[in-house]
């Protein structure tokens, strides 16, 4: 029973690999701003994820949560590996995003990425936390919360409180 | 009528439509008494959502992929052990079966009332017998140890061709430190008559093997997997000559730092026989034999003139410097 039901993860989590694979990367991305980075953190997540899978509980948190867990873990182990290091991190405003097909859309992505980054490093922790695994990751309120050990009440509350910060940082107007 | 959501939940919802793909139109449509606050609310979601519109190559992806499969595909070679030590019942079974082959074997190999081998004990020890029994060490883990006594009971000369019988003699020098007996440096524990003919084995009986660890200076017992030692080597006992066996012990390092072991091995590499004529003190029998005598005598197999006080040298309490030939490499 046991094994049979390891193997139902293995499968559930392959499953999840083509969906979540991008959406983990983009976490990544928003929190390093190295995509080189963020692309091996998603890889690494799912290695992670198999190793640790015989602890995974079922009826805790799910699976999609669990990963963006190992993500945050991820991130933050290479955050620290890099000021350890010394490793110059390339900082998000400096990100060159290569689009040769269109120089200039590509540069007001950039700028418009830069503009992003400094609006949410406004936020709280958990406000920004909480924008990058709704909006960028795509994971439900509830499920957010699980992961902070928040009800989804106050993960909704966060997320209105953060995105009126980000209209007014973003200078969009009201209707 | 339905009652009017709280506009928390209202931009909840409508921030997971438009993670699913829906437009903000859409969104404005459902909730015209929201609208005004939820536009802007909404834009700097999609605004937020473009800004980190960054998609994995797929490169990094296919890369990821496989590297994903394969750890999959080794874990569940794991799980294939994991699941037969899970079955209890099965593992239980294989054992049954790998004992009974194994009982099966030994009863078509051995017959069931075979007659043990006769065993022949060589009463006495003899200066001018023609055997030696001398004891080295092949150095290994050897410099762990300020002291390492190995303490044996008896040997035994296994007799090949048709009058198969062990050949048995309790040594003079039951116990030896083999800190003192590295690479070239032999013992002599043993000379004596034994009956001329072919031999096929040499048998230790270990009784004990303590030492003291340099670093630690604990006392270390030394377990042996049984209390024998034996090697399996062919030599002759030649009429007029004087036939002098060298059993090479070695001690090796098993383990990691935290669980290491030490283990007594017979070095058949190193063991073997040497002969000389019968006339002459074989090497390592002499208590103060030089190097360079003992290389004289055991290069050349020819009859040399053994130092003048060894001649009488009955046994070799303390240990006689070699070189390897001297040693009895394997010779026939």
């Amino acid at each position: 029973m046991r094994l049979k039901n390891e193997a139902g993860k293995e499968a559930r989590l392959a499953g999840l690999y083509d969906e979540y694979f991008d959406k983990i990367a983009r976490y990544a991305y928003a929190r390093i701003g190295d995509r080189t980075a963020a692309e091996d953190i998603a890889g690494e997540v799912f290695l992670k994820a198999l190793e640790s899978l015989k602890h995974y509980e079922e009826r805790g948190l799910p699976m999609e949560a669990w990963l963006f867990k190992i993500a945050h873990n991820q991130v933050v182990d290479h955050l620290r590996e890099t000021t350890k290091t010394k490793t110059k991190t390339v900082p998000i405003e400096t990100v060159e995003i290569i689009d040769k097909d269109d120089p200039q859309t590509a540069a007001e992505t950039n700028i418009e990425m830069q503009r992003v980054t400094l609006a949410m490093k406004q936020l709280t922790a958990d406000q920004a936390e909480v924008i990058r695994l709704r909006f960028l990751s795509g994971l439900s309120s509830r499920e957010v919360g699980e992961m902070l050990g928040k009800n989804d009440g106050a993960v909704r509350e966060m997320q209105r409180a953060a995105m009126e910060k980000m209209r007014k940082l973003l200078n969009i107007e009201e209707a | 009528m339905m009652p009017e959501k709280d506009f928390d939940v209202v931009l909840d919802e409508c921030v997971d439509r438009l993670n699913r793909g829906e437009n903000i139109a859409a969104c404005l449509a459902d909730f015209p008494q929201h609208a005004a606050e939820l536009e802007p609310l909404l834009k700097a979601m999609t605004g937020t959502k473009t800004a980190f519109s960054f998609t994995p190559s797929a490169d990094a992806k296919r890369t990821a992929r496989e590297r994903f499969h394969a750890a999959m595909a080794k874990r569940r070679e794991t799980s294939f052990w994991q699941n037969l030590f899970a079955h209890r019942f099965a593992l239980t079974a294989a054992a049954a079966v790998i004992v009974v082959a194994f009982a099966a074997f030994l009863a078509f190999r051995t017959p069931v009332f075979q007659q043990p081998t006769p065993t022949i004990t060589v009463a006495a020890p003899n200066a001018e017998g023609n055997f030696a029994f001398l004891v080295s060490d092949e150095v290994n883990a050897i410099s762990d140890f300020s002291d390492l006594k190995v303490t044996i009971e008896k040997v035994g000369l296994l007799q090949g061709g048709n009058s198969s019988q062990w050949i048995e003699f309790t040594p003079e020098v039951k116990e030896f430190d083999l800190t003192l007996l590295p690479g070239d440096v032999t013992q002599q524990l043993w000379r004596g008559n034994v009956p001329e003919g072919a031999y096929s084995k040499v048998v230790i009986y270990v009784t004990a093997v303590k030492g003291t660890l340099k670093v630690s200076g604990g006392a270390l017992d030394i377990k042996l997997p049984s209390n024998k030692l034996q090697i399996s080597i062919p030599f002759q006992v030649k009429a007029g000559n004087v036939t002098i066996f060298t059993y090479d012990l070695t001690v090796v390092k098993t383990g990691g730092t935290r669980n290491s072991k030490y283990l007594l091995k017979p070095q058949i590499a190193d063991s073997g026989v040497n002969q000389q004529p019968a006339l002459q003190t074989p090497p390592g029998l002499s208590h103060n034999k030089t190097p360079a005598a003992a290389s004289s005598a055991s290069h050349n197999q020819t009859p040399a003139q053994p130092p003048a006080s060894s001649h009488n040298q009955t046994t070799a309490a303390a240990p006689a410097a070699l070189p390897d030939q001297a040693k009895g490499k394997p010779q026939n």
